[in-house]
């Protein structure tokens, strides 16, 4: 089992979890998150006054799949949320070692 | 030892409880039930009681067996909680632990879930406020079996003294809980999935009537036939959803819904509703209950929400109502030529008697509440629509406590009365997978948390807060952004597809009825079509130029924006209380300053090609029959912002006059708001036209809020000033408004001098401004193919626009398109400059940049 976490674009959070339903994912955890990578920020200027933004809107996604499944899901997280643009996002991918299901102590790849 | 053999009495339990169902489905009467189930268990205890008794008779003598809460009310639902209290006289309690475990134990075994209690009669006379749910359950008390003696003793000290000596604190207890539990629920009763025992309007409220009806002078609900009826459908539905949902479970979720309206669950007559129209029911059933708990607490001295303290207000003493003693009180009927004359039926008085309340939070006493439902057939004969509704109307929207107003009018019937549209959204249950409450009652949260906008953000609020504050109290007219939230979802009643477009169609119907402004009934039009733009331009990319672009084209103007943003702030945050993150929040914070980056980049690029006639120019077209050739020319080269932005009458009525230059070459039209003027000229172009229009009306001391000046291909201009009446004199004065025009006319015309007028102004002193805002000049030589953006961002004082549009004629610059906007104390000018029809190269800017700042330093000054 693996954890994938991608941070991408708000704006294709429904792609992307359209995406990973048809790969066949089934659940996915989604937080609202700010940060910045080589993106950086920018400064506005509203009526005169000048404002940072220095922390840009993101969504993070967690999902932990099988093995055999990792590769799809990153395919269809870069299939859906890549513009080719500085600021598309991440995915990280790290080994998990248990997963309990707390209904029935369902525990290994089963509990997913 | 066991004293029972639990198998007999849990087979005749079952059995008997299986009637008691059958006999609910056939009748549908919950009050059967409840009381059936109640005479039930108290057989069973009576049995199990007695044969403790027999196997211990030291237990027959100082224990008394009291049934309490909903037992001892005699009203057991299904799968509810059995409160029994083991009263001993002294601690003979202590004697009878092993009979109470066993009888416990034989009704666990039979399904009941058993809740047994057991304490000294010293015990239960006393108020204890660590333990005050048990005091509580004392004031519902039956003697099931044991020593009667002591059950006596019992009724006597919590008769006498636990509900004498401690009713006070008893009282200030059952506020406290019921306080706590109707914020849980929102503090409304319009939930989409009610809570039939604890919501607002619920089962429990009831019993809060009843208590305080035991302590003591205040009147009896159960007396009331509606409140008995109330009582007789939650009741039923509560039962219903016992035996559906076989436990303790009392939300009617939408399945429950749905099968209660196939059961006809509570209600009479064969017909079988759908499930919104049973959900209407149990509302209005819900809404009896909720009224008899105010005027209960009302009698008691009680106030539900004391968060809200009373707004110090003067109201100014109007015939017809009093503030007095924290309630708004209508005055008795007084007799008028023999005939008694009651001010419950008259407009003016009602209406101002809610804006009262919208003002201090006050509540409407329940006498006058009366007196208004039982008069509204009158009330109603007495109404008259037009501006004057539009002003009581506006005054009860922008009241501090305008959604408190607005729900008591709901309540009453006054709100469908002056706006019958509503009636289509009234509890309106919409399912989806966000909404928290009922359409109706979503209106009002999102007109709350407007209100709650205004107050001043705590310290170290988020910028956002900072900002959305800031923006909410420097709106000129409010009234409209409030108007724009009451009636945004009335389209939902007529279950469209598209509602945003429904509401607006019942909009315009509305705002026509009040006669309103053309001006800011567009707005309003154009404020609730847009009314979903921004959320969803919110799950687009924010940062990204053409989304930007996109939605500053939709919303078009400064005002439009700012309301828009507040009222998608109030518009999320009103769907549920976890809807609006303060990452969303943020979100929308941003999308509004970069659409406010935006919005005047496009307008001299975007022009109107009747060729390629699109809805706006079809729309004014067929205002115009016979008319289209000369129409067709007259629209030919505006920006687009000319036609997005104005009312297709307003555009008629333009053209109307540019047919009069023969008669008249300067067409003005004034227009008095309550809050805000209007001027409009429209001429052929000529140098100098924008800065006489800014001198005379600077000459006049009008404040001039907002302003554009649009030219078209064959050089007819439309300039449109709205401005405030700083010194009242068009307000006060009517005979001043003519010549006020006259004198505008004259002073464009040349004919008098502006700087004449001007100088009589100079030297007065003006009010040290509150936020100093430092002068940005900037331009943009981008933003248009053919002229420069200029804008200019500098403190809002008299005479700056004088200053700056005169500074830009005398250097012979010419005005193609002007925005002017005020935010607060904050004037942002746009201006789209040609020099000989090209647009400014660098050393004009330059030099353009010194002479603006010295004309604004020398107005300031």
């Amino acid at each position: 089992m693996q954890k994938i976490e991608a941070v991408i674009q708000p704006s294709k959070l429904d792609a992307v979890k359209d995406a990973l339903v048809e790969a066949g994912v089934a659940g996915i955890t989604i937080f609202e998150a700010r940060g910045h990578g080589r993106q950086k920020g920018h400064t506005e200027f509203y009526r005169g006054r000048e404002y940072a933004v220095d922390l840009l809107p993101k969504v993070k996604l967690e999902l932990v799949v099988r093995d055999d499944m990792v590769e799809k899901a990153i395919q269809a997280i870069i299939g859906a949320a890549r513009t080719g643009r500085i600021g598309d996002g991440k995915i990280f991918v790290s080994k998990i070692d248990e997963a309990i299901r707390i209904r029935n102590d369902e525990r290994g790849e089963i509990a997913l | 030892m066991t004293a029972t053999n639990s198998e007999p009495i849990r087979t005749m339990y079952q059995r008997r409880s299986g009637e008691i169902r059958r006999a609910f489905e056939v009748s549908g009467s919950g009050e059967a039930a409840v009381e059936a189930r109640s005479a039930l268990l108290d057989e069973v205890i009576r049995v199990l009681w007695a044969d403790e008794i027999a196997a211990d008779p030291r237990i027959a003598q100082g224990i008394a067996v009291v049934a309490v809460g909903g037992y001892g009310r005699g009203h057991l639902f299904p799968f509810s909680d059995v409160d029994v209290l083991f009263c001993a006289a002294k601690n003979e309690a202590e004697r009878a632990k092993d009979a109470i475990r066993r009888l416990s134990q034989t009704l666990w075994d039979c399904g009941v879930r058993f809740s047994p209690a057991a304490r000294a009669l010293s015990e239960c006379e006393r108020f204890a406020p660590e333990n005050a749910e048990f005091s509580l359950s004392l004031l519902d008390r039956r003697s099931v079996a044991g020593d009667g003696a002591v059950f006596a003793k019992l009724d006597e000290r919590v008769a006498g003294k636990l509900m004498v000596r401690d009713a006070k604190a008893i009282r200030g207890e059952i506020l406290a809980l019921t306080r706590e539990r109707h914020a849980r629920y929102g503090n409304t009763l319009f939930h989409l999935e009610p809570n039939i025992k604890d919501c607002p309007g619920g089962l429990r409220d009831a019993n809060v009537c009843g208590w305080l009806h035991m302590l003591g002078s205040v009147t009896a609900p159960a007396e009331d036939a509606e409140f008995n009826d109330a009582m007789a459908f939650l009741t039923s539905a509560r039962c219903f959803l016992h035996y559906r949902q076989q436990r303790d479970e009392n939300t009617l979720d939408w399945q429950a819904q749905d099968g209660a309206a196939e059961s006809r669950v509570g209600l009479h007559g064969s017909a079988s509703p759908d499930a919104a129209a049973w959900m209407r029911s149990y509302f209005r059933h819900a809404r009896i209950i909720d009224w008899w708990l105010q005027r209960t607490l009302e009698s008691a001295g009680l106030k539900l929400l004391p968060g809200k303290e009373l707004r110090r207000v003067k109201v100014t003493p109007t015939h017809g109502f009093q503030l007095k003693d924290g309630q708004v009180v209508l005055d008795p009927a007084v007799l008028d030529s023999g005939a008694a004359v009651d001010p419950a039926v008259e407009p003016e008085v009602v209406l101002s008697a809610f804006a009262a309340v919208a003002k201090t939070g006050a509540n409407l006493s329940s006498a006058s509440e009366e007196r208004i439902a039982d008069a509204l057939h009158r009330f109603s004969a007495n109404l008259e629509e037009g501006p004057a509704l539009w002003q009581k109307l506006s005054a009860i929207l922008t009241g501090e406590r305008a959604g408190f107003a607005l729900r008591a009018m709901h309540g009453i019937g006054v709100l469908e009365l002056i706006l019958p549209e509503f009636h289509g959204i009234d509890a309106l249950v919409i399912r989806d997978a966000y909404h928290r409450y009922t359409v109706d009652e979503h209106t009002f949260v999102l007109i709350d948390t407007l209100h709650g906008l205004e107050a001043p953000p705590e310290a170290g609020a988020p910028e956002w807060r900072v900002k959305l504050g800031a923006m909410i109290r420097e709106l000129q007219n409010p009234g409209l952004l409030y108007l724009a939230a009451l009636l945004h979802d009335t389209g939902k009643g007529r279950m469209s597809d598209h509602h945003a477009v429904e509401s607006a169609v019942i909009a315009r119907a509305v705002m026509t009825r009040l006669e309103m402004d053309p001006y800011d009934a567009a707005l309003v039009l154009r404020l609730i079509e847009a009314h979903l733009e921004m959320s969803a331009a919110l799950r687009r990319d924010i940062f990204d130029a053409q989304t930007v672009r996109a939605f500053a084209a939709r919303i078009q103007t400064h005002e439009a924006l700012r309301m828009l943003t507040l009222f998608t702030y109030a518009d999320i945050q009103a769907v549920h209380p976890d809807a609006l993150t303060p990452w969303k929040a943020e979100n929308l914070w941003r999308l509004s300053m970069s659409a406010a980056n935006q919005i005047d980049r496009n307008v001299d690029e975007d022009r109107v090609h009747v060729q390629e006639a699109g809805e706006d120019v079809a729309a004014v077209l067929a205002l115009l029959p016979g008319k289209e050739v000369e129409a067709r020319r007259f629209l030919e080269g505006f920006p687009e912002r000319y036609l997005k932005t104005r009312s297709k009458e307003s555009i008629v009525q333009h053209f109307e006059m540019s047919t009069r230059f023969a008669d008249e070459p300067f067409q003005i039209a004034f227009h008095r708001g309550a809050a805000v003027n209007e001027i409009i000229l429209i001429t052929r172009d000529r140098p100098r036209l924008f800065s006489s229009m800014a001198g005379a009306l600077a000459a006049w001391g009008m404040n001039v809020v907002t302003a554009d000046a649009f030219v078209n291909a064959e050089g007819v201009i439309v300039d449109n000033f709205r401005f405030t009446d700083t010194f009242r004199t068009l307000e006060l004065n009517a005979s001043e408004r003519e010549r006020f025009v006259d004198s505008v006319r004259d002073m464009v015309a040349g004919k008098t001098s502006i700087e004449r007028m001007l100088s009589g102004r100079k030297g007065r002193r003006r009010r040290a401004p509150r936020v100093q805002v430092e002068t940005r000049i900037e331009f943009d030589s981008t933003a248009s193919t053919h002229s420069t953006l200029l804008q200019v961002v500098a403190q809002d004082i008299p005479g700056l626009l004088r200053a700056i549009s005169e500074t830009l004629s005398r250097l012979r610059y010419n005005v193609e398109v002007a925005l002017v906007d005020t935010e607060g104390e904050t004037a942002i000018d746009v201006f789209y400059l040609t020099y000989d029809g090209q647009p400014l190269h660098g050393e004009q800017q330059t030099e353009l940049r010194a002479a603006l700042l010295e004309a604004i330093e020398a107005n300031a000054g």
